[in-house]
């Protein structure tokens, strides 16, 4: 089988696996056994998913280590784009800080507008020109607003406004 | 006699005219879905869990059915004008439908597809209505060490049969039983992995795992990876079988329901041992001029089988899933958790409990599908002009409806930062080949399973010894070691025969 990703790269992910495992294993001393009657307390599956991971982690940092993972698809080999994934990034982050304060139409509208900008960057189209930038944000506006209306009035749902009418 | 009854009954509360129009609407949005790239059912029915809040248990749980459903019936429309399988269940679609296709027979495959699942998911329903009680009554003398071992064997077989590797199958299920983790012990009240984030003292929402995993992983790949990728649509051709189109079809429908209906009804999860093992059947039992279509232009069989197996599958699944309350895959395991929202465990006692409900359920599923076969064969030039949707728009607005999916659920900005974390290790995931079907099924049915495992110790007084005292959970392990074991065997066998 054709190794499909970069040893380091391999070796990186497995050491996360690995680390999480020690991460879960250090969390589960702190979990008192408490077995009871049972003889299977609250901290025998944090122990038993720990070990499992740790053993998971360390095959695969072996695995990485000689040849690369087993079994895996070649990939397609493309480089990957960076600068897209920092606006979709920026978009979905930004709509996580402000959702609260902006409230869900003008939040959303914003991350679909940077998000948007990165997928058409990444498609080698990227278009910054105000006159797009108009027509982004109207789009995202017409998907998140009727989003927003069906969820607060129609199944009285809540979800963050910037006025408290439900409307905006 | 009294099965009948109940069914007309659930005939009469699924076809008022509210669940009706519950019915349809999550059809026609398991259509659009199925259709669309980036997006599939089990995203689909978790970005729309928030509505459980509101929404009454038989309307919102008809309504999740119908995407299930409708997403199955849209897929193979992708893969036989795109060839872009948006699930695994529609691969083998691809492979053939698409050089159907290309050999200017994209209506008959459409057709053949359509209506496949139409045979496939009435006779499958038909079975569920017959069957499912009777595995109930069973169900009911299963006790914890029995459930235990059942989800021993779903977490075996979505996690080290399934998928290419064991190890990356395996790893993908702890890190969703670690997931599961997170917040208070249903059996002691004891916080665990909390970090003192009160926001984690619930644990961490199924929906918010499954929308980041997916929908929000699927845009950051896309952006990363797919930018440049050129997709190549066929034409669409008349939607329409000829005399020779339907000699060839029936038969293979029927053997595909045939090899997909026990696939669903155990947990052994998946649709893709059952495709391609139709896809396997319809090319050994081909005559030679047919055999000679199969990878070329495209044999009507290797469509009709396998997207008949497809949904006999998926529709097979509502099996374990109401009688057992075991999901055997991504969107059956999110059901799962719709069921609890409302306070609702499938399981045996489901039928006498919830009759009303199933019975609805069961009945929209005979009602979805006449629905479905209306939209996809009429219709289907309608839901391929959602295909020319540009993906940048698409994609951020996925983004959109995956914000009130998550903040919708629980109000918390906090969980739109974690959103964005589990986006990133999805597309590591997916890069590093990963199956995340593990990772939903670990996290939703592994705090069940911990719950029957220390049940199942008290009742041995904390010995393990009570799990091979019984006969059905003994029986059970010998099923799981058979399913570890037997494919590593098959495979070193036919290694061997190669080489010899």
């Amino acid at each position: 089988m054709k190794q499909s990703n970069p040893p380091t790269l391999q070796t990186l992910v497995a050491s996360g696996v690995l680390l999480l495992g020690l991460g879960l294993a250090l969390g589960a001393v702190s979990i008192p056994s408490a077995a009871g009657y049972g003889g299977v307390g609250p901290n025998f599956l944090p122990w038993l998913v720990s070990i499992a991971l740790i053993i998971c982690g360390a095959f695969m940092v072996w695995e990485s280590r000689t040849g690369g993972f087993r079994a895996m698809d070649v990939p397609d080999g493309v480089a990957p784009c960076w600068s897209g994934f920092a606006w979709v990034s920026a978009g979905l982050l930004a709509n996580a800080a402000l959702i609260t304060t902006i409230g869900f139409i003008f939040s959303c509208t914003l991350c679909f507008v940077l998000a948007v900008q990165g997928l058409r960057g990444a498609e080698g189209k990227a278009d910054l020109r105000p006159i797009k930038l108009i027509k982004d944000t109207l789009i995202g506006m017409a998907i998140a607003a009727p989003v927003y209306w069906m969820f607060t009035k129609f199944l009285a749902i809540n979800l963050p406004g910037l006025t408290s009418t439900g409307w905006l | 006699m009294e099965i009948f009854n109940q069914l007309m009954q659930g005939f009469a509360t699924a076809a008022t005219p509210v669940n009706l129009l519950w019915c349809f609407v999550g059809c026609a949005l398991g259509t659009a879905v199925g259709v669309l790239p980036g997006i599939g059912p089990a995203v689909a029915v978790a970005m729309l869990l928030p509505i459980t809040v509101k929404v009454e248990a038989t309307a919102s749980m008809i309504f999740f059915a119908g995407i299930y459903y409708g997403a199955m019936y849209g897929g193979s429309t992708t893969s036989i004008l795109l060839n872009t399988p948006g699930e695994t269940a529609s691969m083998v679609t691809a492979m053939e439908g698409n050089k159907m296709a290309k050999s200017g027979r994209a209506g008959a495959a459409l057709a053949t597809a359509a209506i496949g699942s139409f045979v496939a998911g009435t006779i499958a329903t038909v079975l569920v209505t017959l069957f499912a009680p009777i595995v109930a009554d069973l169900a009911v003398k299963l006790g914890p060490p029995e459930y235990f071992m059942l989800m021993l064997l779903a977490f075996t077989t979505v996690s080290a049969v399934l998928g290419k590797s064991t190890l990356r199958g395996l790893t993908a299920l702890f890190i969703g039983l670690a997931a599961g983790l997170v917040g208070l012990d249903q059996i002691s009240a004891q916080a665990r992995y909390t970090g003192g984030v009160p926001e984690l003292l619930d644990g961490i929402e199924i929906v918010l795992v499954a929308v980041g995993l997916f929908a929000v992983a699927e845009a950051l790949h896309a952006v990363l990876y797919e930018g440049k990728a050129v997709e190549d649509q066929n034409r669409l051709s008349k939607v329409h079988m000829t005399q020779t189109d339907w000699r060839r079809s029936w038969p293979a429908w029927l053997r595909g329901t045939a090899i997909g209906v026990p696939f669903g009804c155990i947990p052994a999860g998946g649709t893709e041992i059952p495709t391609f093992l139709s896809y396997a059947a319809e090319k050994k039992l081909a005559k030679k001029n047919v055999a000679d279509e199969f990878g070329t232009k495209g044999a009507i069989e290797g469509v009709a089988g396998p997207e008949a197996a497809n949904n006999a599958t998926v529709t097979a699944a509502m099996i374990p899933l109401l009688t057992l309350g075991i999901p055997t895959s991504n969107t059956t395991a999110i059901l799962l958790g719709a069921f609890q929202n409302y306070g609702i465990q499938p399981g045996p006692q489901l039928f006498t409990t919830s009759s009303t409900l199933v019975w609805a359920l069961i009945a929209s599923l005979y009602i979805g599908n006449v629905m479905l076969l209306v939209l996809n064969l009429p219709l289907v030039g309608l839901w391929v002009k959602l295909l020319e949707i540009p993906k940048p728009y698409l994609y951020a607005g996925i983004l959109i409806f995956a914000t009130v999916g998550v903040y919708g659920m629980r109000q918390s900005a906090f969980d739109l930062f974690l959103l964005y974390a589990i986006g990133v290790l999805g597309v590591v995931m997916r890069r590093f080949d990963f199956p995340t079907a593990p990772v939903i099924v670990g996290m939703i049915l592994g705090p069940l399973a911990e719950a029957q495992l220390r049940n199942a110790m008290s009742i041995g007084e904390g010995s393990a010894i009570v799990f091979v005292q019984r006969p059905v959970s003994l029986t059970l392990i010998f099923v799981v070691i058979a399913v570890l074991v037997l494919p590593r065997l098959a495979k070193r066998w036919s290694t061997q025969q190669a080489i010899a």
